[in-house]
């Protein structure tokens, strides 16, 4: 038998939604509005446009890829978006999957360069970041569209069902991804590819269709995120993206999603991204100034892998007989 | 789960023999020179693999040595003892009479033994003569590298080799034999006494090989003793004088000098008997239609003109050493490696198939040797690991492949090929390595292909599971699967196969019926190769 | 033709020289402009404070790692600086030397933590980099320092004709690193990790140290340039160094070093940096929209890296070393 200590299974089961309870729990004792009415609405409202962010680094992670173009594609489709309802005047929810469209088309530019060079994702996604965000500046002459529709911005501002319609967005995109990597055939070669790409290929699954897929999905959710941004602020500004790459990989690295791909987690991802909103609100709340919170993701990441290398080694040093560090603990798994 | 080692001395494939192996003379003469080296009763576990099982050796300065066996007999498990890259379990390593633990790759070297490893180990950007001189490199006030000096060293060691190598030329820029040695300069840059060359001649022109072998001379003159680990037989008669034969982990009989034996003593030491385990269940060969048929199949990754039939429900052995090109006409034969000329039949009628995935639809699988890296998803569960094949087959119409119909298809068939597993969900990489491998068989049988091709399918695995995954391949024949089953283990092949196919340099030898008589189609089958 | 003119032509970075000459070129002949003296000394010094960030991401590469952290490290490192001099009157040579030495500690975290924990490079200078940058905001408020001492801000504006002084020091530590990197042990054995780890390893290299090492060399640049840029404008921002990111990769690749590790050229990463400068400066001349400049070094990358894999496919395709089932974790 192989025995995992207790501490680590109490840790894979409670460790981080009790760290999000304790930081609840803080912010809400010291920080004065934290759990007002209009304070908890605008926490979700960041908490859904930073999960779906995390999640759209997520599933490229879960290839064994990365996306460094997140923000970049994020920003081009809430400007494209913007540009829609306010150069075009098409209808809200046209412009809305416009905006969708856009991110899944610059996601599948990048993955069919990385399946056709076969050079690296961090590379190729560094550089298409910049030729993307190059081109919407040159193009949009670095101006915002700032009158928006009214019915696009009440849809940022109203409650459905008590929520915002982004924490539904956010919701159903969270099932959706589930559902993807728990039991459909698409999810479940997205997995294997990331886990052991040679394996897969052997085994009769489309690899490179996989990936570019992937980037393709990566995109379409870069772009929703961005138009959910937009939604949030009312006002599509160029620079809307720019500070993605971070939280991006924070989010899923916290809800343990392994770097190296296989394993994906989305309620992890999520609760990744709840905690990191929450942190980023609970601090300005505090009066602490806005740049801190860059300090703290930094630092939450660094923890958050850290931590998971220390149980990883953990549980190899429980389990006998196995000699192999680079073994990886346990099935891959989605939880919920 | 660990598993437990089976203590020394419990049965073993060596002493299942049903008679025993003809022993050599002892060399007397042997025993009175001071060693070198001296190996006693080296042992190495792994999980639930006994890989050394007590193994000996003597080797005096200035001497060659052979070390022989078959795949799997202990050969590398001992060169990595040897050169500290494993810790030995039991067992003592003399040098000159001292007895010595190497902790590292590194210590080994400083000991003076170097090993020139299969695959090459230089740094590609470096030129040749800083390759050599990586460790201690020649400094002036210092610091600064002194590259005349390096260069000026380098070239007097590859001069001392005799060989035209240029110092000043980058290591990426040689080819496979000069970067050997490059290798081997470096060694005796560093004064090893002790040379290790594990299958030197496996990539070499025989061109090549004759300057190589002219070198390792020139060496022994100077006091350097050799350890030269080769599967052609003519080679170490040529070059060496004393010979070591590894069987199961185990000396088979003891070291000697390869004047008292000749070729088929050596080869009959090196595969022992067939070990005597449970009879397979009489089964009627292949019949019917040619199922799968390759004519004149060349590939780019090296299969040259491959020409074979396989019909239902037979088992077609493919023979040969490593590097003959067997897993690249597998891989060649799935798509997966690119093909350049020639045809593939499928139930009589020409294919092209464009990819593992393509060959699945066609009813073709393949069983990869590297189970680790290629057959299994080590993370991923037993049941996503078999299924993985099917889910194209289970998903309804919005894609979702649910957990009952996969569990319903799964299911039977770990029991089927009693795989023993905690549970559906367990991680593939906690089951034993014979369980692993039924895993990697399980998912092309739950596709329900008609053609399997099985690649090395018992490496690193126990003798008991072993005869498990015998009788399994068996039944999959029987129940009218064709087999292509690729093997470099003699027992294995000629227990299985109906027809043996033997390879060397991605050509197909010969085509040999399988009498099951032992010791004459080993024979005739290494007799074709060497 | 001699020797010495057939190896330069032969030379790899010899067709960057040429596109660079010829861009150069192009610009003297279409805009006359682009030759005015303080054009120039404008390009030089673009030039001089790229090359040292250039290097900083380069020591890194050259192990087979990245850094994310470089802009970052020579923020920070410039804002220490530019704090303690103007906040705290710290005479400028010892504030420059802190300076230089918080660099050399954010170096060296990097490097421990990539090492220590097997955790691949990238998310570990990412992690890292937001540690930096919000340091430095926090310090300095998002507000720059103004009221550098002039003593210090002098030099940094000082030139003779065309020549900033500042790319004296950008000269010499290309000399100093071509030394390091070729004639030295740490230096070769930078490059043997970058190369071959495990052949590296076997050959008694200290893998993790090294790695350890190029990584506080690159520290140590980043807050060379942090400093430099920040002594040329006068004030100590705190935007210093947050859009070096992608100058560094696309200068250091077009130079034609492998992202793999093993292989870097300083020539190449300077013709490089000629190269991007270039670039920004014909857009400035022909007043076209600067933001060209960020499309133009995403391009380059994607060129750079596709040029790079051309070439090793088609003459190296043989000799590539075996890849290996298990890689070194701290080069992954």
């Amino acid at each position: 038998m192989r025995h995992r200590s207790r501490a680590i299974d109490l840790w894979d089961r409670f460790g981080l939604l009790t760290i999000v309870l304790v930081s609840w729990l803080v912010f809400a004792l010291f920080a004065d509005g934290f759990t007002s009415d209009f304070n908890i609405f605008s926490v979700g409202r960041a908490v859904a446009v930073s999960v779906v962010i995390g999640l759209a680094q997520m599933v490229v992670i879960a290839t064994g890829g990365m996306n460094i173009s997140v923000g970049a594609i994020g920003g081009v489709s809430a400007m494209f978006t913007g540009w829609l309802l306010e150069g075009v005047g098409v209808p809200v929810p046209i412009a809305i999957l416009g905006g969708i469209g856009m991110g899944a088309a610059l996601g599948a530019i990048n993955g069919i360069v990385i399946v056709r060079t076969g050079i690296n994702s961090f590379i190729i996604t560094l550089g298409t970041a910049s030729v993307f965000s190059g081109l919407m500046y040159v193009v949009t002459k670095v101006q915002a569209f700032r009158n928006l529709p009214p019915d696009f911005i009440d849809l940022g501002q109203t409650r459905w069902l008590g929520v915002s319609p982004l924490v539904w967005a956010m919701v159903l995109t969270c099932a959706f991804l589930w559902f993807l990597y728990r039991g459909t055939t698409l999810g479940r070669q997205m997995l294997a590819t990331g886990a052991n790409p040679r394996t897969a290929r052997l085994s009769g699954v489309p690899v490179n269709r996989i990936i570019a897929v992937t980037h393709m999905l990566s995109g379409a959710l870069a772009g929703l995120a961005g138009v959910m941004l937009l939604l949030r602020i009312g006002s599509a500004i160029p620079t809307i993206g720019g500070d993605w790459v971070l939280p991006s990989f924070a989010a899923p690295a916290v809800g343990g999603t392994l770097l190296s791909g296989g394993v994906v987690s989305v309620v992890g991802t999520f609760i990744g991204g709840l905690l990191l909103a929450t942190i980023g609100n609970g601090l300005t709340l505090l009066n602490v100034p806005n740049f801190w919170v860059e300090l703290t993701t930094g630092l939450v990441l660094l923890l958050a892998v850290l931590l998971d290398r220390a149980r990883t080694l953990a549980v190899l040093r429980s389990r006998t007989g196995v000699q192999q560090p680079a073994a990886a603990p346990a099935a891959a798994k989605v939880e919920m | 789960m660990r598993e437990v080692g089976r203590p020394a001395g419990t049965s073993d494939a060596a002493d299942d023999t049903s008679s025993p192996v003809p022993q050599p003379p002892v060399d007397r003469d042997d025993l009175q020179t001071p060693a070198l080296l001296e190996v006693k009763g080296l042992r190495k576990a792994f999980p639930g693999v006994q890989a050394l099982g007590g193994v000996s050796l003597r080797l005096r300065a200035g001497e060659a040595l052979a070390l022989v066996g078959e795949n799997g007999a202990g050969k590398s498990t001992l060169i990595k003892c040897l050169t500290g890259l494993y810790q030995p379990d039991e067992g003592e390593m003399l040098l000159e009479g001292k007895a010595e633990r190497f902790r590292s790759p590194q210590d080994a070297f400083d000991h003076g033994i170097a090993v020139v490893p299969q695959e090459r180990n230089l740094v590609p950007q470096f030129t040749a003569g800083e390759n050599i001189m990586l460790e201690s490199l020649p400094k002036r006030r210092g610091i600064m590298i002194d590259y005349d000096r390096v260069h000026r060293e380098a070239q007097k060691w590859l001069d001392m080799l005799g060989v035209d190598i240029d110092s000043r030329v980058p290591a990426s820029s040689l080819s496979v034999a000069q970067m050997q040695l490059v290798e081997i300069a470096r060694a005796i840059s560093r004064e090893s006494r002790i040379l290790l060359l594990d299958e030197p001649t496996a990539s070499i022109s025989p061109h090549e090989t004759q300057t190589l072998f002219s070198v390792i001379r020139a060496l022994r003159t100077r006091g350097v003793a050799i350890i030269f680990v080769s599967h052609k037989l003519e080679e170490v008669f040529e070059l060496c004088d004393h010979v070591a034969v590894l069987r199961d982990g185990r000396n088979a009989g003891p070291q000697a000098a390869i004047t008292d034996l000749d070729r088929n003593q050596l080869i009959t030491l090196m595969v022992g008997r067939v070990q005597v385990v449970h009879e397979l269940k009489p089964r009627t060969d292949g019949h019917g239609a040619p199922l799968l048929e390759l004519r004149g199949l060349t590939s780019e990754s090296g299969a040259q003109d491959v020409s074979l039939t396989l019909s239902r429900g037979e088992i077609l052995g493919l023979y040969g050493l490593v590097g003959a090109g067997r897993s690249e006409l597998a891989k060649s034969i799935i798509g997966a490696d690119r093909v350049l000329s020639g045809q593939v039949l499928v139930d009589g009628k020409a294919v092209r198939i464009t990819g593992p995935g393509d060959a699945l639809r066609h009813g073709i699988g393949y069983v990869p040797e590297d189970r680790k890296y290629q057959g299994l998803i080590g993370i991923h569960s037993v049941m996503s690991n078999i299924s993985i094949t099917i889910w194209q087959k289970l998903q309804n119409l919005v894609g979702w492949v649910g957990g009952r119909s996969e569990r319903a298809a799964v299911s039977p068939m770990v029991g089927k090929l009693d795989i023993k597993t905690p549970s559906l969900s367990t991680a593939v990489d906690s089951l034993s390595g014979g369980n692993q491998q039924k895993v990697s068989l399980a998912k092309w049988l739950t596709a329900g292909v008609k053609i399997l091709i099985i690649d090395e399918p018992t490496v690193g695995i126990d003798v008991r599971t072993k005869a498990s995954i015998h009788e399994l391949i068996w039944d999959l024949a029987s129940e009218g699967l064709a087999i292509l089953l690729i093997s470099s283990d003699m027992p294995e092949m000629i227990r299985l196969a109906d027809r043996v196919a033997v390879m060397r340099g991605g050509r197909v030898l010969g085509d040999l019926a399988n009498d099951h008589d032992y010791a004459r189609m080993s024979q005739q089958i290494i007799g074709l190769i060497h | 033709m001699n020797r010495p003119v057939r190896n330069f032509i032969r030379a790899e970075s010899f067709p960057l020289l040429v596109v660079v000459v010829l861009a150069g070129a192009g610009l003297a002949v279409l805009r006359p402009e682009f030759t005015k003296e303080f054009n120039l000394y404008v390009l030089l010094f673009d030039i001089s404070g790229s090359m040292l960030v250039a290097f900083s991401q380069m020591m890194v590469i050259a192990t087979g790692g990245m850094s994310l952290a470089v802009g970052a490290t020579g923020g920070l490192s410039a804002v220490l600086a530019a704090g303690l001099m103007v906040s705290y009157g710290v005479p400028v040579e010892v504030a420059v030397v802190v300076g230089l030495l918080a660099g050399i500690a954010m170096g060296f975290a990097n490097g421990f933590l990539t090492v220590k924990t097997g955790i691949n490079p990238f998310i570990i200078t990412l992690a890292t980099s937001a540690a930096y940058e919000g340091t430095n905001f926090g310090i300095t408020s998002s507000n720059p320092y103004y009221d550098l001492p002039t003593q210090f801000t002098d030099f940094g504006q000082a030139r003779t004709s065309l020549f900033p002084h500042p790319l004296l020091i950008s000269i010499l530590v290309a000399v100093a690193l071509g030394f390091v990197l070729y004639r030295t042990v740490i230096g070769r054995s930078i490059l043997a990790v970058g190369g071959n780890a495990r052949a590296a390893e076997m050959a008694g290299i200290h893998v993790g140290r090294t790695i350890v090492i190029a990584h506080v060399i690159s520290g140590f640049l980043a807050a060379l340039g942090g400093l430099m840029l920040m002594a040329r404008l006068g004030n100590g921002s705190p935007t210093i160094g947050s859009q070096w990111l992608l100058p560094s990769f696309a200068t250091v690749l077009i130079g034609g070093a492998l992202l793999a590790g093993g292989k870097v050229s300083i020539t190449g990463a300077i013709l490089g940096c000629a190269l991007l400068a270039l670039i920004a400066n014909g857009l400035v001349i022909f007043r076209a929209d600067p933001y060209w400049v960020t499309f133009l070094e995403g391009a380059l990358i994607l060129a750079a890296v596709g040029l790079n894999q051309l070439r090793s496919t088609s003459t190296r395709q043989s000799i590539r070393p075996r890849p290996q089932a298990q890689p070194m974790p701290a080069t992954k």
